[in-house]
């Protein structure tokens, strides 16, 4: 009734959840939305490792481990990220990105 | 056990700690600290009944390979001519905490430097390998440049800069002489000190006078010898109270520790080549040391003058070339430390009180401050070398020392002393004595604190003097075969 | 009694330090009555042995030794252990001056509970005095010269410290330095003096050095360089010229104070430490030679000195200047038992003179002669005891003085004529100022009424030691002199004839062991020195009858010159010989050459910094700066030219690329620079994918 999910499926949906993530980072003003859209572009490439993993060696789990791994630098990215942003925010009194421009030369 | 590891490194742990604090937890760093340097002071006493007055040779070893590809080890022991230094290290290190509980502003980062620098201090008197010394050597340099620098007088920038690339210019020299004691050595190529010491009869002489002056130029700068002390007074004005103490007390001692411990016994005949120009820079530092002592009307720098004379004592000692003379050195180290580290205290005493420490400004202070005037007083005659205090017996032991070999050196010295009675009678006189200076007539006697910091010292000054078997017999065997090996 | 002698000085140590640091300051504690009593046990003690020795119960020397702490030495190349003894060795002098020291400790003790009852720091005072005894018993005793060093340089600290008690004044604080520094200056040569026996002998052990020196293995020449160097160090001590000048200074501290320290005991260290170490003395002639002139100049100078001062004190300061360069002089030509029995009578005789001079300004408040006279109405028990006082050191026959005196002159005589003859002129001259004083304070009418009408006798705490001391200053000479007790007692050491110096054995274990074999002071050398000296011991016949008629003769002087309350015979001579005057007034210019001195030193110093600030400072740091920053230039210019050519041309090209790339972007939104981002990297990859 119906087919077995290949390889290309999860790439599609993986590639879908990317660019979200990438349109989400380039178009929210949001801070916090661009870290949101951060983490869906790291979930994106996690789908990939454990699918890779998955359809080409599935004898092992090495992609799995590796997508673990993501997540915990993904959740000390996010913690850092978000201690950076209560220190601007502190700061400068704002979430929106475009504010931010110390950057300036 | 590893016994020296453990006093060693017990400040650094307390400084890791310290790091992890918040800077507003004043009360708890000062804890920390007080911990840490106390456990170092404990193991370094718990090892005194252990310690074998009987031997002359290296006692408490550790030895592990460090860096096996270039023959560095992390080897340390003590004999009788550092253990003394050990135990003077860490005491004086809690004194000098007891005297830092003044420190005000950023007392994170000074505690967090002090026992860095005991770490780097009591390393220098256990470390048995050239390489390990050196860092041990190099790792006081930084903290000792930060705590001048932050915590210091009016022009502590200055002097903390002077210091630090003074010291450091030396030691570069140093570690010169010390890579080429190592390429030197037979194969396998090593930087054990007591290994090294076994092949100097393969050395030719030239090689020897050569890393010898090497040597000596990180140690002089240090002890400080003529022409290379004029670095101190200006450290030591600037330096806060505890720093000044630390520095007089153990510092210093360094250079001298040094030139017996690695001249001596790794270029024997280069140092005996090099002994007619040492007792003429021992008499110009006791002679010239005292001259400029008279000179000052700060007491700070005063005391800071008195210990280049006093330094000078032990290198008269050191050049007299006997076992009475480097007994005396030794003897003189301890007595110094003690001594002129209470000096250091008590007039940050009376700075603290007066924010000045011209002499010709005070005047009938003994009425108002007993206390305070009768531990100077001691302080004062105990470092003219009034004997019955520490002071005498070091410097009678360099001076019987010396004058064996050196009869008209030792001859001329003796006019230090008596210009070292000159400039402390007089100060004695216009601080203390005459009629009393109405501008300091609330000022008031010393704190309890002042007190547990002085008060230690004065004992054992009094304790040395009467009774010097204690300390002698750590030393004497180990000083017994310096010489006839 | 004798092996508890080494608690003689402890004693009173332990009870200074009782006083100081166990009682509270208060004028009218009975603070005072711990260092006495402390003082009589050490009297009881000391007199037990005296009388043990005299009635040669016990033999002397005795000496015991303990451990004290040991060192690594070596001499000669080998190295070995030196074990410092420290210990009590008692010979006859030892033995006599115990009792003359704690004697007179006890005297002045009880004669300060009235003289200072009112002063705020009480019991300092008598710690302090406690803490000077028993450092001045420690010497005494003392059977290792460094010890007693360090004993003496105690003495040194607690007379600095009785000097300037009364700090608050500038006179005091200014005396007390200068007692300490000319001192100091005398203790370097004693300093070198040990040095150098150490050196020698590997011993500081008296009995060991004595030994030493019998075996022969000390050359003439270096027994002269040690003994000059002792020699040094008591003139400064015993104040001998040209060091003699701190002591009339000296007399700024308490009167009894004055009296113990400066006139009867530690001033008299000097000539014991010498009478000590005698036998490294009696192997270098030349040294003694040197001794007996400086006894001699010294003896005129401050005796001259004494002629013309007012202040009451500082004439007695000056004679005991005088007399101790006569107990030197008397060392110096070999009168080594006349030189002793001299020093124990002028104890006596000089503490009396002080605490009579003391009662006087106690009752009077003024130290200037002028002021008084005719106080023998009003002081009447002062006025017979000094009267005493003055007849033994004018040496009227009967009383001590004459006949340690006498012994002095008899000796001298026998050994150098020219010292002899100015000796015996001093001595007519001791005579005459001292009667001069006893004029001047007591006889004939009061000068300053008010003064005279306030003055009233002493209460008894002061008179009874006066009385007591008054006692003896007339019949000690009698009693020691009595069956030749003096030369028993006090008996000259020996030493063999000289040897030609050897091989000494410099290890110090061997020399001990020969020291058990010979005590030093054997009975029987003292035996031999008795007969020698007995003959020395008498002045020719026709001398020593002259002799009391001349010195009669010089008090009938005095009293001709200084009798009525104007002495205008005296005042004509003064203007008269008005350079003779001034120079004596100015203490011989000596005093102006010592702060001379004091400048030239602070100039010195002066010069001294201004080299280590300007020369040493400058090249050895600022020099070393230089170098290194001429170095970095160097390198600079070497980097600038080349090195730095390329990077910089490398920076150039990408901060030009940047400038001309940054037109593009709105700057500093992330968002925008992400965007590029995103961009090129899709293009990238969009290439790479299509190719």
């Amino acid at each position: 009734m119906t087919a077995p999910l290949t390889l290309s499926h999860y790439m599609i949906v993986a590639g879908l959840l990317f660019l979200i993530g990438v349109f989400g980072a380039l178009t929210r003003r949001n801070i916090i939305g661009i870290l949101m859209s951060i983490e869906l572009m790291f979930n994106a490439a996690n789908i990939n490792l454990v699918a890779f993993d998955r359809f080409l060696h599935p004898e092992g789990v090495t992609g799995q481990a590796l997508a673990l791994f993501v997540m915990t630098v993904a959740a000390a990215e996010i913690v850092v990220g978000l201690a950076l942003l209560l220190a601007i925010y502190r700061g400068t009194d704002t979430v929106y990105a475009e504010d931010f421009n110390l950057l300036k030369g | 056990m590893n016994m020296l590891t453990v006093v060693t490194f017990a400040p650094l742990l307390g400084a890791l700690i310290i790091l992890c604090l918040p800077k507003e937890k004043v009360k708890a760093i000062q804890t920390v600290a007080f911990i840490f340097a106390g456990i170092s002071m404990i193991a370094s006493l718990a090892m005194l009944p252990g310690f074998d007055r009987g031997t002359p040779d290296m006692q408490f070893i550790e030895r592990y390979a460090w860096i096996p590809s270039f023959g560095v080890q992390y080897f340390m022991g003590v004999d009788g001519l550092s253990f003394p230094l050990v135990l003077l290290t860490t005491f004086m290190c809690v004194i000098g905490l007891i005297a830092s509980l003044g420190i005000e502003n950023r007392v994170k980062e000074y505690f967090f430097w002090f026992l860095v620098l005991e770490v780097g201090m009591i390393g220098v008197f256990c470390a048995l390998d050239l390489i390990l010394f050196y860092v041990f050597w190099e790792l006081t340099l930084v903290p000792m440049y930060f705590l001048i620098g932050v915590w210091g007088g009016p022009r502590k920038e200055f002097a903390a800069i002077k210091f630090f690339l003074y010291t450091l210019t030396g030691s570069v020299f140093m570690l010169l002489a010390i890579l080429a004691l190592y390429f030197a050595g037979t194969a396998p190529h090593t930087f054990d000190m007591l290994e090294l010491a076994k092949m100097t009869g393969g050395w030719s002489k030239n090689f020897q006078i050569l890393v010898f002056l090497g040597l000596y130029f990180g140690m002089a700068i240090k002890i400080p010898a003529f022409p290379f002390h004029t670095w101190l007074p200006l450290a030591h004005v600037e330096a806060p109270t505890p720093i000044s103490v630390i520095l007089a007390a153990v510092l210093l001692k360094m250079g001298v520790y040094g030139l017996l411990r690695i001249c001596l016994s790794l270029t024997p005949v280069g140092f005996q080549w090099f002994l007619p120009a040492l007792v003429v820079i021992a008499v110009i530092n006791i002679v010239y040391g005292a001259l400029c002592a008279m000179a000052q009307t700060d007491m700070k720098k005063m005391v800071a003058y008195s210990s280049v004379n006093h330094m000078g004592y032990c290198l008269l000692g050191i050049a007299g070339m006997t076992t009475a003379g480097f007994t005396g050195a030794v003897f003189q180290m301890l007595s110094h430390g003690i001594i002129t580290g209470a000096l250091f205290l008590l007039v940050g005493v009376i700075y603290d009180r007066a924010h000045t420490r011209d002499i010709s400004a005070f005047g009938g202070l003994a009425v108002k401050l007993p206390v305070f005037a009768g531990l100077m007083s001691l302080t004062a005659f105990a470092s003219l070398g009034l004997p019955g205090l520490a002071g005498f017996i070091g410097e009678f032991l360099c001076f019987l020392g010396a004058f064996q070999t050196w009869k008209l050196a030792a001859a001329i010295s003796v006019l230090g002393i008596i210009a070292t009675a000159a400039f402390f009678l007089r100060m004695l006189q216009k601080v203390f004595l005459g009629k009393l200076n109405e501008k300091w007539a609330d000022l008031p006697d010393m704190t309890t604190r002042e007190l547990v910091s002085v008060v230690p010292l004065a004992i054992l000054t009094v304790l040395f003097g009467v009774y010097p078997k204690w300390p002698l017999d750590l030393m004497n065997k180990t000083i017994e075969h310096m010489l006839g090996k | 009694m004798i092996e508890h002698a080494y608690l003689i000085p402890l004693i009173p140590f332990a009870a200074s330090l009782i006083m100081m640091f166990g009682a509270k300051e208060d004028p009218h504690s009975p603070v005072a009555w711990i260092g006495i009593g402390a003082m009589t046990i050490c009297l009881g003690l000391s007199v037990s042995i005296l009388a043990a020795a005299a009635g040669g119960q016990i033999p002397l020397p005795y000496e015991h030794n303990w451990h004290w702490f040991s060192f690594a030495a070596s001499i000669g190349g080998k190295s070995f252990l030196y074990d410092m003894p420290i210990g009590v060795l008692i010979d006859g002098p030892a033995a006599v001056l115990l009792v003359v020291v704690t004697l007179v400790s006890l005297m002045v003790q009880i004669y300060s509970v009235a003289y200072m009852h009112e002063d705020t720091r009480y019991k300092r005072y008598f710690a302090f005095v406690s803490f000077f005894t028993a450092s001045m018993l420690g010497l005494v005793v003392s059977s290792n010269i460094l010890v007693g060093f360090m004993s003496w340089e105690l003495m040194g600290l607690s007379s600095y410290l009785l000097i300037g008690f009364w700090f608050e004044k500038d006179g005091p604080t200014e005396a007390q330095k200068k007692a300490f520094m000319t001192t100091k200056l005398g203790d370097s040569g004693l300093y070198l003096a040990l040095l150098f026996i150490f050196a020698k002998v590997g011993s500081f052990q008296i009995t060991q050095i004595h030994q030493f020196i019998n075996n022969g293995y000390m050359t003439g020449t270096v027994a002269t360089v040690i003994a000059i160097g002792i020699l040094f160090g008591a003139m400064g001590k015993s104040a001998q010229f040209p060091l003699f000048i701190w002591l009339p200074d000296a007399m700024e501290g308490p009167t009894p104070g004055s009296a113990l320290i400066h006139a009867a005991t530690m001033v008299a260290a000097g000539i014991f430490v010498v009478a000590r170490l005698y036998f490294i003395f009696l192997a270098a002639p030349d040294a003694m030679l040197v001794a007996a002139w400086i006894g001699c100049i010294t003896a005129f100078m401050a005796a001259a000195m004494a002629l013309v001062s007012y202040d009451i004190k500082r004439v007695l300061a000056f004679s005991t200047v005088s007399q101790l360069g006569f107990m030197m002089c008397a060392l110096g030509v070999g009168g080594y038992t006349s030189g002793l029995f001299h020093l124990t009578t002028h104890a006596f005789f000089k503490a009396l003179l002080f605490l009579g001079a003391g009662s006087v300004i106690h009752s009077v408040h003024t130290n200037d002669m002028r002021l008084m006279g005719g106080l023998s109405k009003k002081m009447p028990i002062t006025f017979v005891t000094m009267g005493a006082a003055i007849l033994a050191i004018a040496g009227i026959p009967g009383t001590s003085g004459y006949y340690s005196k006498d012994m002095i002159l008899a000796n001298i005589y026998y050994a150098n004529q020219p010292i002899f003859w100015i000796m015996l002129g001093t001595a007519l001259m001791t005579a005459f100022y001292m009667s001069r004083l006893f004029i001047l304070t007591f006889w004939g009418d009061d000068r300053d009424h008010e003064k005279h009408h306030h003055a009233h006798e002493s209460p008894f705490l002061i008179t009874g030691p006066l009385v007591l001391l008054a006692f003896l200053s007339l019949v000690s000479g009698y009693m020691l002199n009595r069956d030749d007790l003096v030369y028993r007692l006090l008996a000259k050491p020996t030493i063999s004839a000289q040897a030609p110096a050897g091989h000494a054995p410099v290890h110090a274990e061997a020399a001990s062991a020969d020291a058990h074999a010979a005590p030093a002071l054997s009975a029987a050398a003292a035996e031999h020195a008795e007969g020698g000296a007995h003959h020395e011991g008498h002045l020719p016949h026709w001398l020593h009858l002259a002799l009391p008629f001349l010195v009669l003769g010089s008090i009938g002087l005095a009293f001709t010159l200084y009798k009525g309350p104007r002495y205008a015979l005296a005042d004509g001579l003064k203007s008269t010989f008005a350079p003779a005057f001034h120079l004596l007034d100015r203490r011989w210019f000596l005093d102006d050459a010592f702060d001379l001195l004091v400048v030239f030193c602070d100039k010195v110093a002066a010069v001294a910094f201004w080299i280590d600030a300007n020369v040493v400072d400058r090249v050895f740091v600022d020099g070393w700066g230089l170098l290194t920053r001429v170095f970095a230039e160097i390198s600079n210019l070497i980097d600038a030219l080349f090195v730095d050519r390329t990077v910089d041309g490398f920076g150039g090209l990408s901060l030009d690329l940047g400038v001309g790339l940054r037109g593009l972007v709105k700057e500093g939104q992330v968002q925008e620079y992400l965007m590029y981002v995103a961009i090129a990297f899709s293009l990238a990859a969009t290439l790479i994918l299509t190719r």
